[in-house]
Order: C-alpha cells, then sequence, then structure tokens
C-alpha cells in the first residue's frame, strides 16, 4: 500500500492545497491591490511549477530542450497577448 | 517496433516518445488559447452593465469545492501513473477511475453555479462581463466534460488489453492533459474568483 503512495507526490499534494489556502488571505484581508496580485501571482505560479516538474515530469523527457523551448515559447505568447491586451484596450486607452 | 525495457512503457518506443512531445506542443497551443479567454475576461470584468459584478456573484464556499476536487483528481491521477510504472493495473484502474469521479463531481459542482448564476439573473447576455467570464469558465469546463469522455475510454482499453507501450502511452499522454486542466484551473480560482472577491 505504502509503495502506491509516494512521498514526494503525497508532499506535493499537501503543498498544493496549503497554496490555496494562503491565497485565500487576499479575500480574508484588506490588502492593497498591487499586495494582493503579488500574493495570487506567487501561489499560483509555484503551484502550476509543482504540477508540471512533479506531476506532469516535465525534466524526465529525452527531447527536454525542445520541450522547453516549446512551452516557453506558448508562455511568452501567451503573456504577450494577456499583457498586450491590457495595454491596448485598457491602459493604454485610459491615458489618452 | 523496437520496445527499450530501460525506459518506463510509455516512452518505450519512438513513435511513444514522439507522441508525447507532440502532445506537449499541443497543449503549448492551449496555453495561448486559455491566454486569450483570460485577455477577454481582464478586459471586461469591469463591464458588467445593469447585471451583478463579480463580487456580488461569486461565492467561497462552491470554488474551494471545485478547487479541492480538481486538486485531489489532480494528485490521484499522478498514483494511477506511478501505479503503472511500477506495473500494478489494478491500483492504476483504480486511481483513474476516482481522477474521473473527483472530475465528475467538479462539474457537477461547475454546473450547480451556473444554474444559480442563471435564476440571479446573470447570464452570458446580461453584460461583456458575464460573456467573458462563462466563456472562459465554459471552455475550462468543456476540457473537462472532454477529459472524462476520453478517461473512460482510455480505462476501458487498460481493462481489454492490460498495460501494453500503447496503452501506457496514452495513459500517461491523458495524465498531461489533466494536470495540465489543474493548472488552468489554478488561474481561474486565483485570477478570476480571488481576485473578484478582493
Amino acid at each position: 500500500m505504502k509503495r502506491l503512495f509516494p512521498v514526494p507526490h503525497v508532499i506535493g499534494f499537501a503543498s498544493s492545497l496549503l497554496l490555496s489556502l494562503i491565497a485565500l488571505v487576499v479575500i480574508k484581508f484588506d490588502l492593497t491591490f498591487a499586495m494582493g496580485m503579488t500574493i495570487l501571482g506567487v501561489t499560483a505560479l509555484v503551484q502550476a511549477g509543482l504540477q508540471l516538474f512533479l506531476f506532469m515530469h516535465v525534466s524526465e523527457n529525452e527531447d527536454k530542450k525542445t520541450l522547453f523551448t516549446n512551452i516557453g515559447y506558448a508562455l511568452f505568447v501567451g503573456l504577450v497577448t494577456i499583457f498586450g491586451t491590457l495595454f491596448a484596450m485598457m491602459w493604454g486607452y485610459n491615458m489618452g | 517496433m523496437k520496445i527499450d525495457h530501460s525506459l518506463p512503457l510509455e516512452y518505450s518506443t519512438e513513435e511513444n516518445k514522439l507522441k508525447i512531445l507532440g502532445f506537449w506542443i499541443f497543449l503549448g497551443a492551449e496555453i495561448v488559447l486559455f491566454s486569450t479567454l483570460f485577455a477577454v475576461y481582464f478586459t471586461l470584468q469591469g463591464n458588467f452593465a445593469d447585471g451583478p459584478s463579480a463580487s456580488q456573484i461569486f461565492e467561497l464556499t462552491p470554488v474551494m469545492i471545485e478547487t479541492i476536487l480538481l486538486l485531489t483528481s489532480s494528485f490521484t491521477i499522478g498514483l494511477g501513473i506511478h501505479a503503472m510504472r511500477i506495473g500494478s493495473k489494478k491500483a492504476m484502474m483504480t486511481f483513474f477511475g476516482i481522477t474521473l469521479l473527483l472530475g465528475l463531481g467538479f462539474l457537477g459542482v461547475e454546473i450547480t453555479e451556473f444554474v444559480t448564476y442563471v435564476h440571479e439573473g446573470a447570464t452570458m447576455q446580461t453584460s461583456a462581463f458575464l460573456s467573458g467570464l462563462f466563456t472562459l469558465l465554459g471552455t475550462h469546463g468543456a476540457h473537462v466534460t472532454f477529459g472524462l469522455l476520453w478517461g473512460g475510454a482510455i480505462l476501458y482499453q487498460v481493462k481489454k488489453r492490460g498495460l501494453t507501450p500503447e496503452t501506457a502511452n496514452k495513459s500517461f499522454i491523458f495524465s498531461l492533459y489533466w494536470h495540465f486542466l489543474d493548472v488552468v484551473w489554478i488561474f481561474i480560482f486565483s485570477f478570476v474568483y480571488l481576485k473578484g472577491m478582493m
């Protein structure tokens, strides 16, 4: 039974639950917008990292370089899409 | 077909390795797909017309239940792949089954949540905010629904054929998909729900 529950997986799972609870501070306490966003950003990224490296075994792949280049490129395009949209539609527009 | 026994079954042939790499490339496209939907939501979230705003309709309890169900399902499918690697077909199938049940539970809570919104007068047509919200959540929910069908089909194949390089490869690729949906949910949980309730 024990060998079906490897320790890294159990720790990873506990950490992801804990990180979700930590993220709740943004609604339980009256934080500034910047502070709240920072906490959410950090907890979400750590959780995504846990999934990627621990559960998805991203670094065990033989084509690691191709894979990281591809995921890196996708994240780049995604972030440019999100922040580019916000810049063009919200921030830049409001600046007049 | 050359089988390399030094590697886990899912990586054991050239074709298997390429399929896993190909699936990662697909996930790259999925990252971009969800990014566009997040961009739309962030742009429109302040435009709630005569309808309710985010803080008026979001409720913490169902969201926390959804989060815990999905995080747990991501854990159990990870255990399923681990069981597959130590060659335990029975444990692998049990963990995959639990994963799909948790996914079904998630979907049930999400559908209930959507129905509640609609009863409160918050439909997709009410405001730009709600159009963006339903599109983002709905696309994620549709992925989970598809995952349930896909996962069910894989369980059936493993039951019939056992753990072969082919079924192990399919199961592993499905686990990547499922973990990816969990990652997307983490961002929805943080930047849609918690941010909306701040």
